[in-house]
């Protein structure tokens, strides 16, 4: 299963001593952020370089979408005069997506294609999981926690959405 | 004396008739179909209520809260909203009779139904 090894890193920054403390609000602005970019960036190679419709459409929903919340966290912690703060998980987040990148580069066609679809439902579940184990429970800010209470539908959706299309891969 | 009381009456006869007709005309009005404006939430990644019954010629207003953007499109043609962006709106003026099923044309799974009598 190399797809689950991306995100290996990331669970692990997750459930590891650096987080024995819960992240604080900059961290997860930080965190927020980089999950949002790493996904617009696979998204935008996927809708250049995918072959099947669905899963360009997908890709160019993931590009949609999380421009859209990166906007509306960008906008909220600018408010909250919050400086986002690198951390672990925002680095290793960065790490897995670059390897992802470097990774789906190197293929074409339906293999290109498979890559991206079943790293997108890792990374959907990778940063779910983080939503509601990790950052709902640790942001402190009132507005922050409401904004990842916000968004957590979507992901939800597009988990759902991902999945739907790697099935319909096979 | 006897003609002024009734002309006295005669006014305050006119003036309750003609109230009266003013009276039934806006109870009429009322009930007689004023468009109406009906609101439908667009929140959590679903259309909320997912279903509304309205009557031809009233508005239905769908209000994006959510985070992403979504769409209203019929599935069958009559109405597409096109892009509604976070906190914006989309306004159908329901003028077509019959139940019509729509959905996000980009999340799929959200469906909801508009029933014109």
């Amino acid at each position: 299963m190399k797809k689950t090894s991306l995100f290996a890193a990331v669970l692990f920054a997750l459930s590891t001593p650096a987080f024995a403390q819960s992240p604080n609000d900059a961290q997860i602005a930080s965190i927020v952020v980089t999950a949002n970019q790493v996904d617009i960036d696979a998204g935008k190679l996927a809708a250049t370089k995918g072959t099947d419709p669905e899963v360009k459409k997908f890709a160019n929903l993931m590009v949609a979408d999380h421009t859209g919340v990166n906007k509306q966290a960008v906008t909220l912690v600018t408010k909250l005069k919050v400086k986002p703060e690198d951390n672990d998980t925002s680095k290793a987040l960065k790490a897995g997506g670059d390897k992802n990148i470097e990774k789906l580069k190197g293929l074409t066609g339906a293999a290109f294609d498979k890559a991206y679809v079943d790293n997108e439902v890792a990374y959907h579940q990778a940063v779910l999981d983080a939503v509601d184990k990790t950052l709902i429970p640790s942001a402190s800010n009132a507005e922050l926690k409401a904004l990842l209470v916000k968004v957590r539908p979507a992901f939800v959706a597009h988990l759902e959405h991902a999945k739907h299309v790697q099935s319909s891969l096979k | 004396m006897r003609s002024l009381a009734l002309m006295v009456l005669a006014g305050l006869l006119a003036s309750l008739t003609g109230e009266g007709a003013r009276l039934r005309a806006a109870a009429a009005a009322s009930s007689a179909a004023k468009p109406a404006t009906v609101a439908v939430a667009i929140e959590g990644m679903k259309f909320s209520p997912a279903s509304v019954t309205v009557k031809a010629g009233d508005t239905v207003v769908w209000t994006n809260k959510d985070i992403v953007a979504h769409t209203v499109t019929d599935k069958a043609g009559s109405f597409d909203s096109k892009i509604i962006p976070p906190g914006g709106t989309f306004k159908y003026v329901a003028r077509k009779k019959g139940a019509f099923a729509y959905l996000c044309s980009l999340h799929q799974p959200m469906t909801g139904g508009v029933k014109v009598l």
